[in-house]
């Protein structure tokens, strides 16, 4: 049986793991409240973009009337049988199955669709460094065009699923221009049919309780301003009732501040009942609206994501610092017990040896 | 009401947040073709934005100041006595890096002259010159107000 002494240090052991755990459970918090912040500073403009975009849609033909084309080869469908994957994940492990989770759905998705190439995108460093273990990397190869110019050339794939890109740290600092670029990257690959869709895997987080791993389609645009949702996860009630308690516990409100008055003043944008004057024809606004549309469902994603992803972590230190608590409860009813066995053998050794006088 | 006072209430939007919420005179934008000035009781209007300066006139800081952003794309909704801004991104004069826009300008001439011929690559070469050197004129203008 262990000795006083070694339970002891156990104890100090575990105390000194759960402040450990308190302290990463209050700055997860603290973090959780300024993305939870900065995803709803973000949400009137991704709401204005879509209503403009509806009310374009809904005021202009997508054809050309002379022509007879698409306005835009975003608006074009083909049949899928090149998928790209954008897998958003966290960048850093402590967050309970936040990670684990993601990368399960977007097995489940690519387990279910074993017909078609698939094109990996990861975003977040956990989610790369799996997924670059599980599936080959996408190889190039510089090879020169009929100019002499140098250009990229991908080589011939080594499996149906492949790894085309990563962008670790840009979930760090979340900054709008990186977005734009794999907006950009994204929309050039669909336009060249190097892709015949695009789908995203995300955590989505509308507030500390009502959170769900979705995945969404992104191209081509079917119909817009509605997520176009293929798949979800909730939340189990018991995992909700434990977020609730983190959440608490750390004094998180549950439901943000009421933005729905901002968010019915950002729907109106651009969808008012009078006849506007286009300053420019209807192909020129699509073409720059779209990009804005597609980096905005990306920017919006990645900022529901990283709250999610705090917000995961701080209910698993939430937890992390229960279990110590109970854990040194338990030692330290074990530690009594051993010293009190101690106690009573030697009063009876004594009392045995006075007997025997 | 606005009657009285002729104001448009002006927003400016980014994708990260709501950068500035007013009542003002008159707005410049910058719009594709050209800048335009939009005063209360403008016809509606939706316009793509270029790069270059928008101006907000009677702004918050009172009926002669102007507030200047920098904006490299945007989108705009006129109603007669509102105007929206959705702007990509919005700089004041004074936080423009210079150095950047100059090192973007160079990088926008340099995919000027490789683009060969390629109108994709002209466009983005242009847009990315556009772009610097509305940057540098609006941070020139800051240094000396008029």
């Amino acid at each position: 049986m262990a000795n006083v002494l070694d339970l002891r240090r156990r104890i100090r052991s575990v105390k000194n793991t759960r402040q450990i755990t308190k302290a990463m459970k209050m700055v997860s918090a603290a973090k959780l409240r300024r993305a939870q912040e900065r995803a709803l500073a973000a949400r009137p403009y991704a709401r204005m973009i879509v209503s403009v975009l509806e009310s374009l849609r809904r005021r202009v033909d997508l054809y050309d009337e002379t022509t007879g084309n698409l306005c835009h080869p975003l608006f074009l469908t083909r049949p899928e049988k090149r998928v790209l994957l954008i897998v958003v994940s966290g960048d850093k492990g402590f967050a309970g199955a936040f990670n684990a989770n993601i990368l399960k759905t977007a097995y489940q998705f690519i387990a279910g669709n074993p017909d078609k190439e698939i094109d990996i995108e990861a975003v977040g460093r956990k989610g790369r460094d799996q997924l670059r273990r599980r599936y080959p990397t996408a190889a190039y190869t510089e090879q020169a065009d009929e100019n002499g110019k140098l250009r990229q050339v991908r080589s011939p794939r080594q499996g149906p699923v492949e790894l085309t890109g990563d962008h670790p740290g840009l979930l760090v600092k979340l900054e709008a221009p990186r977005v734009e670029d794999l907006a950009h990257n994204i929309i050039a690959r669909y336009v060249h049919e190097e892709i015949d869709a695009a789908y995203i895997v995300y955590n989505e987080f509308k507030s500390v309780i009502a959170q769900r791993l979705v995945v969404e389609r992104l191209l081509p645009l079917i119909e817009l301003g509605s997520p176009q949702i293929t798949g979800a996860v909730e939340k189990t009630a018991e995992e909700k009732e434990r977020l609730a308690e983190a959440a608490l516990s750390a004094g998180i409100e549950l439901e943000p501040a009421d933005t729905t008055e901002a968010e019915e003043e950002a729907k109106k944008f651009g969808t008012a009942n009078v006849d506007y004057i286009y300053e420019q024809p209807a192909g020129e606004l699509f073409r720059g609206l779209l990009p804005q549309y597609i980096f905005s469902v990306l920017f919006h994603a990645m900022t529901e994501s990283v709250a999610a992803e705090h917000a995961a972590r701080m209910t698993a230190m939430d937890s992390a610092t229960n279990n110590a608590s109970d854990m040194i409860d338990a030692l330290t009813l074990h530690m009594n017990r051993v010293r009190q066995a101690a106690i009573t053998k030697e009063i009876i050794e004594i009392v045995s040896g006075a007997a025997a006088l | 009401m606005a009657e009285d006072t002729n104001q448009l209430r002006v927003r400016l939007v980014t994708p990260e947040r709501t950068l500035i919420e007013c009542d003002a005179s008159a707005v410049e934008l910058p719009s594709k073709s050209g800048y335009m000035e939009v005063l209360y009781g403008h016809a509606p209007l939706v316009a793509e934005l270029g790069a270059g300066d928008v101006t907000i006139h009677g702004g918050p800081d009172g009926l002669d100041a102007i507030t200047r952003y920098n904006v490299s794309w945007g989108f705009v909704e006129v109603l007669p006595g509102r105007v929206t801004i959705l702007a990509s991104d919005a700089l004041k004069p004074e936080e423009i890096d210079v150095q950047r826009a100059e090192q973007q300008l160079d990088r926008g001439q340099k995919m000027w002259k490789e683009a060969g011929e390629s109108e994709e690559a002209y466009d983005e070469a242009l847009r990315v010159i556009s772009e610097a050197e509305a940057k540098m004129a609006s941070a020139a203008e800051a240094v000396k107000p008029h």
